[in-house]
């Protein structure tokens, strides 16, 4: 079956399943293992049979399992064997991949996460030896790819390796808690949606002027800072809803974060109820005209955001804390 | 004694002049660094020109408008072709005094050039340098400073916040109403787009050599050094544009959510171009609110011309014009009885609405008569000389070298080019 039909039949499809988040990224789950299996024919049919094992995940929002209408592609590969042939056959199915991707709807990712670059497609003991660089090396870069990393989601194959380098963060972390604090510092910017008279900052000019950079302003706070409470924590969920009920039902945190879980359902339902309809391109989905909104939602969406500063200084004060007993 | 004063006088006018006159290069590096580096060289060379241009015109004429005899209602009627002698009775070199006022006519011109930025032709600045120097300043500043009828009625206006500033900002108006839009300022969707200046550095030395330079603008209108007057009125154009800047910070601290630093900018000349007004008028607490407010102003005066779809590159229509009629208004407000010695003490200090009356009205007719005279020069201009624009080929490549077939920054341009050429 050629991309083509498969993107056909997506854009026939995925009308139904645009009621709520969960069954948008069910859909989405099942778009990209059907991409991926006619990618792997194709490739077994130049190339030759899949010389061993080997696991293909998503990241990003795809891999928090949060995925909005348009998307685009992250993805890695972890293979068994380290050689210069599978090497090169599991660089070339990333590439056909990547391609089977941006065909069917899933734009390549501008940061080249993807299982064509050799950064993200390698072989587990490889996995191991960069993993360990990155943290290690606490660099701009190492940090980014790391936190990226942490969000990986098996979609196809065994989840043995990803769940092995995931051990290895969590291993690590808890010998070093200060990479807790140097991974908060990287996300600590926020984009301020909300001002000093409670008003909304909207963008003042260019195309989105009027509206509210919900992935910087609403869920990044969310995501970013629940990531790093799980990581904290050594959670394997990568849904930062799952790994909140996670959170949520460890003691230390019941109280805290008991408004959480809803705050964030309620911002996974806005943005699709609220993006641009007409758009197939990536940047406008996350932007939110707030004139769209009624009095209440604004003032629903004005405390939702608020409460995103709210979870970041609470990050803040449990990671501080941490360290400093 | 008399000739020490009278040579002190005229140093001080001189003086005045000469930083008045370095007020063009802040004008040059604020709105070439407000706008885009095709169009860099364009905006230095022009304003030099026209500067040149006004000084000629002003010596043949715009002089003798403003302070010569025999006048009418409009403007004086002799020292045409002004040579250099001196008038009787003056405590200070009338050469010195020419030159001061010509230097405040220039800068009139250079703040309605900014109306015209990035996309008007050069012979459009060249003709209406003429038109502007010889019909509408002349008029607003004979009106006010020459022995006019404003004059007669009291108005308050001590260094131009009416006459130079507001009479440039309406020029500046009419030049963008009739001009339009720069190509992509706009969507069609009604939102509008930030054209970003290519070098912040820029911007802000030219408002710092604007500062400076304004205490020749409103020091050196005190004319004369005798009480050492002109310190007080430095001190309070100091505190006027200090407190533009922090209400600027402030103001677009709690609605933007950042200090974003053009309005920081805006909001010092802001406070300059309202203090201009009344420096000599207030008490230093005035001037500091009158700053503070102009800095306030500016930043919604941008967002409202925004709104209407007006596109003013370097903000003149904001700066010079709301900040103008502020600044103007503001002495009504707050000029003491002890410092008005022109017209009467303001609002707070016992004048009743008499000397606010005075200045309201002063400030609506001088606007109202720059507007619409360069409105109606510009439109003849515009049919005349077949548009007052470039095409949108020349607008795009940029001014620098549509109108003076050379860059800016030639080893930006020229090297993208030969790799163009290598490349095909």
């Amino acid at each position: 079956m050629p991309y083509s039909s498969l993107k056909k039949w997506r854009d026939e499809k995925w009308m139904e399943h645009q009621d709520s988040s969960q069954a948008l990224n069910e859909f989405h789950d099942k778009m990209m293992k059907k991409v991926f299996h006619v990618a792997l024919q194709k490739h077994i049919e130049t190339f030759g049979p899949v010389p061993c094992r080997y696991e293909w995940f998503v990241m990003g929002s795809g891999g928090r399992f949060e995925q909005a209408i348009i998307s685009d592609q992250d993805h890695g590969l972890i293979y068994e064997e380290k050689s210069d042939e599978t090497k090169r056959y599991f660089l070339s199915l990333g590439k056909e991949l990547a391609d089977g991707l941006n065909e069917v709807g899933y734009p390549y990712c501008d940061g080249n996460v993807m299982s064509s670059n050799p950064v993200w497609s390698k072989s587990i003991v490889e996995w191991e030896e960069q993993l360990s660089k990155w943290l290690t090396e606490e660099s701009f870069e190492s940090i980014r790819f790391l936190l990226i990393f942490y969000d990986a989601r098996v979609l196809v194959g065994e989840e043995t390796y990803c769940k092995k380098l995931r051990k290895l963060i969590h291993d690590y972390v808890k010998r070093n808690p200060h990479l807790l604090e140097r991974l908060l510092e990287n996300t600590q910017h926020v984009k301020k949606a909300v001002g000093f008279f409670h008003q909304f900052i909207t963008e003042s000019h260019g195309s989105h002027a009027g509206s509210i950079d919900l992935k910087q302003s609403g869920f990044f706070p969310y995501v970013n800072n629940v990531r790093l409470l799980a990581m904290k924590e050594s959670l394997e969920a990568t849904s930062t809803l799952t790994r909140l009920k996670e959170l949520y039902s460890m003691s230390k945190y019941t109280e805290d974060l008991k408004w959480c879980r809803e705050e964030f359902e309620k911002l996974l339902q806005y943005r699709l109820q609220y993006h641009n309809k007409t758009t197939e391109n990536y940047d406008d989905i996350h932007y939110l005209n707030i004139k769209e909104l009624s009095k209440d939602e604004r003032k629903d969406m004005k405390h939702i955001l608020l409460n995103g500063q709210k979870l970041q200084n609470y990050t803040q004060s449990v990671i501080k804390g941490m360290i400093d007993t | 004694m008399e000739d020490i004063v009278f040579s002190l006088n005229s140093v001080w006018l001189i003086l005045g002049a000469l930083l008045v006159i370095l007020m063009q290069g802040g004008f040059i590096l604020l709105e070439a660094g407000s706008t885009r580096m095709k169009n860099a060289g364009h905006i230095a060379g022009k304003t030099v020109f026209t500067f040149g241009l006004a000084s000629i015109v002003f010596w043949a004429v715009g002089y003798g408008f403003i302070f010569g005899g025999n006048s009418n209602f409009f403007i004086g009627l002799s020292d045409f072709f002004y040579s250099g002698d001196q008038a009787e009775g003056m405590a200070y070199s009338t050469a010195a005094f020419f030159m001061f006022q010509l230097a405040f006519a220039g800068i009139s011109l250079t703040i309605a050039f900014g109306g015209f930025a990035e996309r008007a032709k050069l012979s459009a600045y060249l003709v209406f340098a003429i038109l502007f120097s010889v019909a509408v300043y002349p008029v607003v500043a004979h009106w006010i400073w020459g022995g006019g009828w404003l004059a007669e009625h009291g108005k308050q206006d001590f260094a131009g916040s009416t006459v130079v500033h507001l009479t440039g900002a309406m020029a500046a108006f009419a030049a963008t109403l009739l001009l339009k839009p720069r190509i992509g300022k706009f969507n069609k969707n009604g939102t509008s787009n930030n054209i970003f200046g290519h070098n912040q550095v820029y911007t802000a030395l030219g408002v710092i050599v604007l500062w400076v330079g304004w205490f020749g603008f409103n020091g050196g209108s005190t004319f004369v050094v005798d009480d050492g007057f002109f310190g007080f009125v430095a001190l309070n154009t100091n505190l006027a544009a200090g407190a533009g800047a922090v209400a600027a910070l402030i103001i677009s601290w709690m609605v933007l959510g950042k200090s974003d630093i053009p309005t920081i900018l805006n909001g010092a000349l802001a406070g300059l171009v309202a203090i201009t007004a009344s420096c000599a008028f207030v008490e230093t607490w005035a001037a500091v609110l009158i700053g503070f407010v102009a800095g306030i102003l500016v930043f919604y005066s941008v967002k409202f011309f925004d709104r209407l779809k007006i596109d003013d590159p370097i903000y003149a229509l904001s700066v010079h014009g709301a900040a103008g009629i502020w600044g103007t208004l503001s002495t009504g407000l707050f000029a003491t009885p002890e410092l008005a010695t022109v017209g009467k003490p303001g609002l707070f200090y016992g004048g009743g609405f008499s000397q606010l009356g005075v200045q309201a009205m002063g400030v609506s007719v001088s606007a109202l008569y720059a507007f619409v005279v360069s409105f109606v020069l510009l439109y003849a201009m515009k049919k005349v000389m077949k548009g007052l624009r470039v095409s949108e080929e020349e607008e795009i490549i940029g001014l620098d070298v549509s109108e003076h077939g050379n860059y800016g920054y030639p080893e930006a341009f020229i090297a993208n080019e030969e790799k163009n050429r290598i490349a095909n």
